[in-house]
């Protein structure tokens, strides 16, 4: 199947109801590259804590997994239905749950039960979208289905978001519309989805006075274009495989990226262009970068990719560094930007010659550390949702 | 008169940054800024010497400690 140049850039985020540690709501992301389709399901457990985990996860599984393997919705409601255990307490089993079901990269269907209605941001503006009711297995089911653009955003969550500051900062909690309002301003800034869910979640957060009242969970789905982006790091392990080695990477469409200091001499002869470092030291840790015409961006190596390391963890965890890598100039949060926003296919060149000079000293840089550094972020941004190949040199 | 310091993993590691600012502070201080062209380069090959820093073609081991001896030395002296 022949497919558009569009992707779903896919992330989300929870928030646990005030003093629990496990959180009612699930999401689950189950990707079908054979019938290339993505099945996201956010549900949210009745309650919070253990039960309401145990419902949200068996939820979110049972329909994606049902879902993904091309069942229909009826029996993957009335399998979530029949499973469920029922609370002894409250004598009903119940999860509500959003599943958001991307075919092709060119067509979206929402179902919804229960959950708030998804918003849906085209060009930044809202979209209503068109649901009709279904009754499935007893239950009222709302589904839409929408032709997918270039920058749609799909933002989907659970009621612990819009009932953020009850008679806190607000009568009624925050209402669809300034949800809405709220997010419309971030849209084009190039934030991922990740940090996207991220920024709703913090405000959330914060109109619950930093004291959720109950669990919520924020899920973004970002359509955009594929972006390739090339990093090459570390000189050849044979010197003659200079040429070779920079051919190839300079072929590759998309943006380069240079990291270190001896590789970025050898693309600099390459390119016959000067290299010209900066002094600049934006953040006190990380080496200058430098500048070479032809290269979108030059780094010093091990230190700056360390630290890019650091930030693609916490992305993947509460993404709470977001704030320092998305706007800051140092040469790790300009790599932080470009792999994690802007690229969405990330080819890296790693050359393994071992550097006598940090060999034989006591610093922590030694060709192991390197060589675990890649491996480490390549398997990070694979988290991330993006394709990543690696050609050792 | 260019004074070059390494700006590369390891020197970095060493202190290439306090080298540089204590440089720019010093350079400032006695006014050289029109006499004294300062920057910055990646690996110069010697990581086991650094900080690795040259004037004009000349090549010295600083460390952000000997910094004031080696601008009073260097490149006071010679000016």
């Amino acid at each position: 199947m022949k497919t558009n140049e569009l992707c779903a850039d896919i992330g989300y985020l929870s928030l646990n109801h005030f003093g629990e540690q496990l959180c009612g709501d699930h999401v689950e992301v189950l990707e079908t590259p054979e019938t290339n389709s993505t099945v996201v399901v956010l549900a949210d457990g009745l309650g919070s804590g253990v039960k309401a985990n145990i419902l949200s996860i068996l939820t979110s599984k049972i329909i994606s997994t049902m879902l993904s393997a091309g069942l229909s919705l009826e029996e993957s409601v009335k399998t979530v239905v029949e499973t469920l255990p029922v609370c002894s307490v409250r004598g009903v089993a119940y999860s509500t749950f959003t599943v958001i079901r991307i075919t092709n990269n060119s067509r979206a269907e929402i179902i919804q039960y229960d959950n708030p209605k998804t918003i849906m941001l085209r060009n930044g503006k809202n979209m209503e979208l068109a649901f009709e009711e279904v009754n499935i297995a007893g239950k009222k089911i709302n589904k839409a289905e929408t032709q997918l653009m270039e920058n749609d955003v799909f933002i989907t969550f659970s009621d612990g978001v819009e009932h953020a500051g009850v008679g806190l900062s607000y009568n009624f909690g925050w209402k669809r519309e300034d949800i809405v309002d709220y997010m419309s301003t971030f849209w084009d800034v190039g934030f991922n989805a990740k940090t996207l869910s991220t920024i709703l979640l913090e405000h959330t957060d914060s109109l619950y006075e930093g004291k959720p009242g109950d669990d919520a969970t924020v899920c973004t789905v970002r359509i955009r274009k594929r972006e390739p982006v090339n990093l090459v790091i570390g000189p050849p392990a044979n010197r003659d495989d200079c040429t070779k080695m920079m051919s190839l990477f300079f072929a590759k469409e998309g943006k380069h990226i240079v990291c270190g200091g001896t590789t970025s001499g050898i693309a600099a002869d390459y390119l016959k262009k000067e290299l010209r470092p900066s002094l600049n030291f934006s953040d006190p840790d990380i080496p200058p970068t430098a500048q070479i015409d032809g290269c979108d961006l030059v780094t010093e190596g091990v230190v700056t990719i360390n630290r890019v390391l650091d930030y693609a963890k916490n992305l993947l965890d509460d993404n709470n560094a977001y704030q320092k890598w998305s706007c800051k100039k140092d040469g790790a949060s300009l790599i932080a930007r470009m792999l994690f926003e802007d690229a969405t296919d990330i080819n890296f060149f790693v050359g393994k010659a071992v550097n006598p000079a940090h060999q034989n000293t006591d610093l922590p840089i030694t060709f192991t550390i390197k060589m675990q550094l890649v491996k480490e972020l390549s398997e990070c941004l694979e988290k991330m949702g993006k394709r990543i190949k690696v050609c050792y040199f | 008169m260019k004074i070059t310091v390494c700006i590369g993993s390891s020197c970095h590691i060493k202190g290439s940054r306090q080298v540089v600012e204590q440089l720019q502070f010093l350079i400032a201080e006695n006014k050289l800024k029109d006499k004294v062209e300062l920057s910055g380069t990646f690996c110069m090959g010697k990581c086991q010497q650094g900080v690795c820093v040259t004037v004009d073609d000349e090549f010295f081991s600083v460390s952000p400690e000997t910094v004031k001896t080696f601008f009073e030395s260097e490149v006071l002296n010679k000016l």
